[in-house]
């Protein structure tokens, strides 16, 4: 198998001089800058040598005292070997412009765009680089850079224009420099974002043709998106997918809250997740600070997480199947009483139904409570009982499988092209699951199976969730047989200054692939901390598989990929 | 077969609604059992408070405000300022609760604080603390207070003027013994007033 070592020296034999500077952290963490005018060669080398077929995201850090920013590609394989290659490229911070790596990768396109839309740094070679999550009048403020003084300019006040529009509205605008015209890092001519009226002028060919809303409020939704469908009597041409509404801006925030305080932000990215949350962004602080984490501890976290995975998929499930079945509100009222069960159970050990900020550095906050493992070991054969009653139920049903089979199926092929994470990817047969792949906590010593699909359709996402529903109750029951006795945090006394560093941490979060970067120059903040959230990731594959499909299926589609908008757009 | 399948299916709602099934919507007849970990409205014990201010300090949301609360310890806490939360930001994060050095801080199974405007979900020390002294009670300890810092003021003069008296001691080495004990004495004497006045 692949080590971190390996790649590196194949780099550095392939590449003399590409390697700036490097630093093997594991087996499974290789950090290098690389030059960036050889990027594109790094990575297509990586890609057709060593595997590398998993383009996981990127990063935007600006090193205002360095005067540089830093774009940081991170490339990973989907199961050939587990080695995660965190790739940075420098480039000044005067006239901030790197190479685009979406002729290689198709979903560099939105970590891109986002990159760009908050630092300003220009990715020569992108196809449409206009804004992703932020609004028009906020482009050019550059929110993300350090020297960001608020919005609108509070300081200073130059450099916010105010419009009155038409109806009478107050809007900011901020124009960018001529120093940011000249240096070509803000698009004078990107294609504006267009209001609905635009949009038909300019979409709509025939008189048989129009363009339908789905959201931003929408029934099927889960949080607010703007999904707007080209359709041609019953079939969607086009799709169009907007995104941003509920931008809060969490990766800034935490540069602005001590380490113990981002913990409660993590948890607002998604609520029904926020156990996996929690513990990506404490993973990725216990790393930097080189904290072990007591036995105990690992096993309290092991437990929760499952348990906040399985009402994750029961919410999912049930939210997703009311919306396809139009049957109102049965299969929701099943699942949702089943998962007040689950919601309880973590309740009495986190003291929040929502929201736990329970995971701490080095360890958790609470003990399990007196009789925990009797309540589990009632509940959980309940749970397995009921998820192979839905399981067979869903399989027998004539209608539901009329709906939900062959619906948005996507090859194993495209599905690791364009990305996917979660059970979009699982469904789809690639076994790719983090707790396999970046084995954290105790989950190497557990046995469990990585559940796939074959079709990755619709149904088959559905079956996959419920599957691994039964193989999180598999793991817990694990957990509470082996669950030692002993202390719960870590003798270690936790400095309020944590020492410079960075880490990447990833975790199975309900959704998928979790990886937070985390980065500290040895104050009592975070310097930068970045998030790829698994649905970002699944998001952004929407658009093209809706092309073709029929008006209903749209809704069995977009739902079975289980979103949450709110992580998406943090 | 398909008529089968459907039948089949259609039996299972009415399992379901055989069953007794509880969930929170008997809530205002019927509160939930809460567990013993909940994490609801603050408890203070004002008794043992002693106003560091840590609370407000760690919590994310800048809720804390620390206000001057009567029923509280003087002698723990100097300045009586007690934390006063604005649940209108309050997350119920819980960190408060794990700064608290002297563990003073809880948080309790209640969860009901409605009201009509913002401001009466900004609750003092008044609200919040479960355990307080009664006014006489306060009294006393402002009186025992006093007390002890008159002891100490005491205990620092006479230890002051041993030191001063000895000192001078030390430079007049050749002065009559009878002498320096007279001067010792007077010190002593002077100091004594003056403890009265502030007891
Ligand atoms: S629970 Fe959290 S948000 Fe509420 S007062 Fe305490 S620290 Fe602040
Ligand atoms: S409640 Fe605790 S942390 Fe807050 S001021 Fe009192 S003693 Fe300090």
């Amino acid at each position: 198998m692949t080590i971190a070592s390996e790649v590196l020296s194949s780099i550095q034999s392939a590449f003399p001089g590409a390697v700036l500077d490097s630093r093997v952290e594991s087996d499974r963490r290789l950090w290098a800058t690389i030059d960036s005018n050889k990027i594109l060669d790094v990575c297509k080398h990586l890609s057709s040598k060593h595997n590398f077929d998993h383009y996981s995201g990127s990063a935007g850090v600006d090193w205002i005292a360095r005067k540089e920013m830093e774009v940081v590609e991170i490339m990973a394989s989907h199961g050939a070997h587990q080695v995660v290659a965190m790739l940075k490229i420098k480039t000044p911070r005067e006239n901030p412009s790197v190479k685009s790596l979406t002729g290689l990768y198709w979903n560099a396109n939105w970590y891109e765009r986002e990159i760009w839309e908050m630092f300003g740094i220009n990715f020569e070679g992108h196809p449409e680089l206009y804004p992703l999550l932020l609004s028009d009048e906020l482009m050019g403020a550059w929110p993300w850079r350090k020297d960001y003084k608020g919005y609108p300019d509070l300081t200073t006040g130059e450099r916010a224009v105010e419009i009155t529009t038409p109806d009478g509205y107050t809007q900011y605008r901020i124009p960018p420099t001529p120093a940011e015209v000249e240096a070509g890092t803000v698009v004078l001519e990107r294609p504006k974002y267009p209001s609905f009226r635009e949009r038909e002028e300019l979409e709509i060919k025939s008189d048989s043709e129009m363009i339908m809303h789905l959201g931003p409020q929408h029934a099927m939704v889960p949080g607010p998106f703007l999904l707007d469908i080209l359709v041609e009597g019953e079939r969607v041409k086009k799709a169009f997918l907007d995104v941003g509404y509920i931008h809060k801006g969490i990766e800034k925030i935490m540069e602005n809250r001590t380490w113990l305080q981002g913990i409660t932000y993590t948890d607002r990215m998604c609520y029904v997740a926020s156990l996996s949350n929690n513990e990506c962004y404490c993973g990725a602080v216990e790393k930097i600070l080189g904290l072990e984490v007591p036995q105990r501890a690992q096993y309290i976290r092991v437990i929760l997480e499952e348990l906040s995975r399985i009402q994750s998929h029961l919410i999912g499930t049930g939210e997703f199947l009311t919306l396809v079945a139009g049957v109102g509100y049965a299969p929701w009222q099943y699942m949702i009483m089943d998962r007040e069960k689950i919601i309880s159970l973590i309740e009495s050990v986190t003291g929040a139904r929502l929201t736990h900020t329970f995971v701490r550095f080095g360890g958790v906050r609470n003990d399990l409570p007196e009789g925990f493992a009797e309540q589990c070991k009632k509940v959980l054969p309940y749970m397995k009982s009921r998820t192979e009653e839905f399981i067979e139920l869903f399989a027998q049903d004539p209608i539901y499988s009329l709906r939900m089979e062959n619906i948005g199926s996507i090859p194993a092929e495209t599905a690791k092209r364009m990305g996917c994470a979660g059970r979009v990817l699982r469904a789809a047969g690639v076994a790719y699951d983090m707790r396999k792949e970046d084995p954290i906590l105790v989950y190497p010593e557990l046995d469990f199976k990585v559940v796939t699909g074959t079709r990755g359709d619709s149904a088959d996402r559905i079956d996959v969730t419920l599957r691994e529903i039964l193989e999180s109750i598999h793991i817990i029951e694990q957990c509470l047989d082996r669950i030692p006795s002993g202390p719960i945090k870590t003798e270690a006394k936790i400095p309020k200054k944590v020492p410079a560093g960075e880490a990447y941490y990833r975790v199975e979060d309900p959704r998928g692939e979790m990886g937070m970067y985390v980065i500290s120059d040895g104050g009592d903040k975070p310097y930068r901390v970045k998030v790829r959230g698994p649905f970002y990731a699944t998001f952004q594959t929407l658009t093209p598989l809706l092309e073709g499909v029929y008006i209903a299926d749209a809704v069995a589609i977009a739902g079975s990929m289980d979103g949450c908008p709110s992580e998406a757009d943090r | 077969m398909l008529k089968i399948k459907l039948l089949k299916n259609f039996s299972w709602p009415l399992k379901i609604a055989t069953q007794e099934i509880e969930i929170t919507r008997l809530y205002p007849e019927k509160m939930m059992e809460l567990p013993a970990a909940e994490r609801g409205i603050h408890e203070l014990d004002a008794t043992t408070c002693i106003g560091c201010s840590s609370c407000a300090r760690v919590c994310p949301n800048n809720c804390i405000e620390m206000v001057h609360f009567k029923f509280g310890s003087p002698l723990k806490n100097k300045k009586m300022q007690f934390p006063q939360i604005d649940f209108g930001r309050c997350m119920f994060c819980g960190l408060c609760v794990d700064e608290c050095p002297v563990e003073c801080l809880k948080m309790g199974k209640k969860v009901i604080m409605a009201g009509w405007e913002r401001k009466d979900i900004i609750k003092g020390p008044e609200f919040l603390a479960t355990k307080r002294f009664s006014a006489k009670e306060v009294t006393d300890l402002e009186a025992e207070g006093k007390r002890i810092a008159a002891e100490k003021a005491a205990a620092k003069k006479a230890a002051d003027a041993k030191k001063a008296a000895e000192a001078k001691n030390a430079s007049k080495e050749g002065a009559a013994d009878a002498n320096g004990a007279a001067k010792k004495k007077a010190a002593a004497t002077e100091a004594k007033p003056k403890e009265g006045g502030a007891a």
